[in-house]
């Protein structure tokens, strides 16, 4: 990679927002008392300022990877999560299922509410459960995160550098500096530092998405991109995704293969040429084609198509960054109020990014002559947005793109802290802290799951597309979530036998299927290989929700209870 | 274009740009307003409870 993207002008107004944005974020802590202040902004928060963080958490320079991912393999159809997404959301909001009732219980934490329910047990184990799915889910963002601004830079993400005689990985620096950043202002200021800082990352990240697309689309022309979307499905075109071989299995490939191939386009290879590439393809190297680009359905199954759906439903009353905005409002009626208006911009969450990663694959079909070695579906848009974006407004995207990362980042690192705070460790201690200690120890746990961050996205890398590590990692806890808020807030008769029982069925689909895929690298020709071919991703998150709702049901059945009574 | 997923899609993708070109600017005026008088709100608690 040797095309810079960034001019002098560019670096300035990176810089003057992320100076800004910390200042921001630093000035709030003068109002921070207690820890009702800094999980949830003392309650104070009202219904534009909510849209407004509740949009910007949610949309990270992940969330714009793995969406733009789906688009580069899938074209429009994988944008269909954003849409069910709005669906859900938007009946929820209407409707008030879950969110008026929660919002009513007046607690911190979902795993809070299950206390109320069913004891002090299963709140604990829904809190670990949470725990486990939510910081597997989040160990990839600032990976992700990093590998998007190195690339849109223009710079090598295996280059290194020595500082102080220490060698020093680029892409690695740049994780850490970015989170340096996010945890000054999340540890000072928690949920307030937040809100003001969400609500100004959403000013520069809403301008950064729609100017972007606007230059994608005058780039390649919406004719030009829809009839080239549909040409390239059905001539299978064919690229191939070498992100994941380290330096010396490059080397290797670059050697062993065909070179008369090499230098053809995509669209110039032959049937034969196809076959030649894919049997000379390197273990770890994968084969990308455009998948039907408009037919959900026919693009990623039936299946995939209601997993996605239930699992839409889910995120919508159990992801915690997303209730911690309905607990965060004014009242039941400003939350509901909240999810009916912020419920179309889950289109375009997925929709936009996608609409960038359709038009990177055909840059790198038509313009670009295949994926450069190194590179996959999930870098190819920050290639392509480093290439057709203009001095100043590559500027913007990238401030925009900072910015959506920083609120991500720091809305998910206040939401997992206090979930750990207040459902694993608060549970067992024998007498509460005082006020000072708790904040004390909530702050303390921001820094250690930053820590984390760090070295599980150093270490972990993605055995498939972002999207669905990411849909399954939250299904690890969401499946079982979901049926125990069902349960706890609808059908008075569930127990605290049935909800032990759903939380641990609903977990052990997801996992399963991780530590198939990881196993199955080292015993490739084993039985469980037969085993992961069929259990595949849309199967392992459909089995979750089953079984904790058939855990929660029988075990509630054949259970004896010993939970406290419900709460009035 | 024939196929209705295309007019489905082309709906969604311009409707995302327009609708996120409007919250831009009214939520983004209304959100200010929102931290002002948040801001006010909390200053006053703080000046009724005692500060640890």
């Amino acid at each position: 990679m040797s095309h810079i993207a960034l001019t002098p002008i560019d670096w300035t107004i990176i810089i003057v927002y992320m100076i800004g944005c910390a200042a921001a974020g630093v000035w709030m802590r003068r109002y921070v008392r207690d820890v009702e202040d800094f999980a949830v902004a003392g309650r104070e928060m009202d219904l534009n300022l909510g849209i407004a963080s509740l949009a910007a958490t949610e949309v990270g320079i992940v969330t714009v990877m793995y969406a733009a991912e789906n688009g580069f393999r899938n074209g429009f159809s994988g944008a269909l999560p954003g849409v069910l997404g709005c669906l859900a959301m938007l009946l929820i909001g209407l409707t008030g299922f879950i969110i008026v009732p929660l919002r009513t219980a007046g607690v911190i934490t979902i795993p809070e509410l299950f206390e109320k329910r069913y004891g002090k047990r299963v709140r604990w184990l829904a809190g670990v459960v949470v725990i486990i799915g939510g910081l597997l889910n989040m160990g990839i963002f600032l990976r992700v995160g990093g590998e998007f601004l190195i690339h849109v830079a223009g710079l090598d993400p295996r280059a290194t550098f020595t500082l102080f005689g220490l060698e020093l990985g680029l892409l690695e620096t740049a994780m850490t500096g970015l989170l340096a950043v996010v945890l000054v202002y999340t540890v000072l200021g928690g949920m307030l530092s937040v809100l003001v800082t969400d609500y100004l990352q959403f000013l520069v990240m809403g301008a950064g998405i729609v100017v972007t697309s606007a230059v994608v689309i005058w780039s390649v022309g919406w004719s030009g991109l829809v009839d080239g979307l549909q040409q390239a499905h059905q001539s299978e075109i064919t690229m191939v995704d070498t992100h994941d071989l380290s330096a010396e299995q490059l080397q290797h490939y670059q050697q062993q293969r065909p070179a008369a191939l090499a230098e053809k386009k995509p669209a110039d290879l032959t049937p034969q040429d196809k076959d030649v590439i894919a049997d000379t393809l390197p273990e770890g190297a994968k084969l990308v084609k455009m998948q039907n680009p408009f037919n959900p359905v026919q693009s990623c199954g039936g299946w995939w198509v209601l997993w996605q759906a239930l699992l839409q439903i889910a995120i919508m009353t159990t992801w915690q960054t997303t209730i911690a905005r309905v607990l965060a409002a004014r009242d039941a009626g400003t939350a509901k109020k909240m999810y009916v208006r912020t419920s179309f911009y889950f289109v375009g969450r997925f929709g936009l990014p996608g609409l960038w990663g359709a038009a990177a694959f055909l840059y790198f079909t038509n313009v670009a002559g295949g994926l450069p070695l190194g590179e996959g579906s999930l870098t190819a848009l920050p290639m392509f947005l480093g290439h057709v974006m203009p001095p100043v407004l590559i500027g913007i995207l990238v401030a925009a793109m900072l910015a959506a990362e920083m609120s991500t980042d720091s809305g998910y690192l206040l939401t997992w802290a206090t979930v750990i705070y207040n459902d694993i460790i608060g549970p067992c201690l024998r007498k509460p802290l005082s006020p000072k200690a708790k904040l004390l120890t909530v702050r303390a746990l921001v820094l250690a799951i930053g820590a984390f961050l760090v070295f599980y996205g150093l270490w972990y890398k993605l055995p498939g597309g972002a999207w669905d590590y990411l849909a399954l990692t939250g299904t690890v806890y969401m499946a079982s979530m979901f049926a125990l808020l069902v349960g706890a807030l609808y059908w008075k008769w569930t127990n605290s036998v049935g909800a032990t029982a759903a939380i641990i069925l609903g977990a052990i689909g997801p996992l399963a299927y991780i530590a198939i895929n990881i196993a199955v690298k080292s015993v490739p020709d084993s039985w469980l290989a037969t085993v992961a071919e069929y259990y595949t991703v849309d199967w392992a998150g459909l089995a979750a929700f089953v079984s904790a709702f058939v855990g929660l049901l029988v075990g509630s059945l054949f259970g004896h209870s010993a939970s406290p009574e419900p709460a009035a | 274009m024939q196929d209705p997923f295309r007019w489905f899609w082309t709906a969604m993708i311009w409707g995302s740009i327009a609708w996120y070109s409007y919250l831009l600017f009214h939520v983004g005026w209304r959100g200010g307003r929102d931290i002002v008088r948040m801001a006010r709100s909390l200053s006053q608690n703080n000046r009724v409870h005692d500060p640890e």
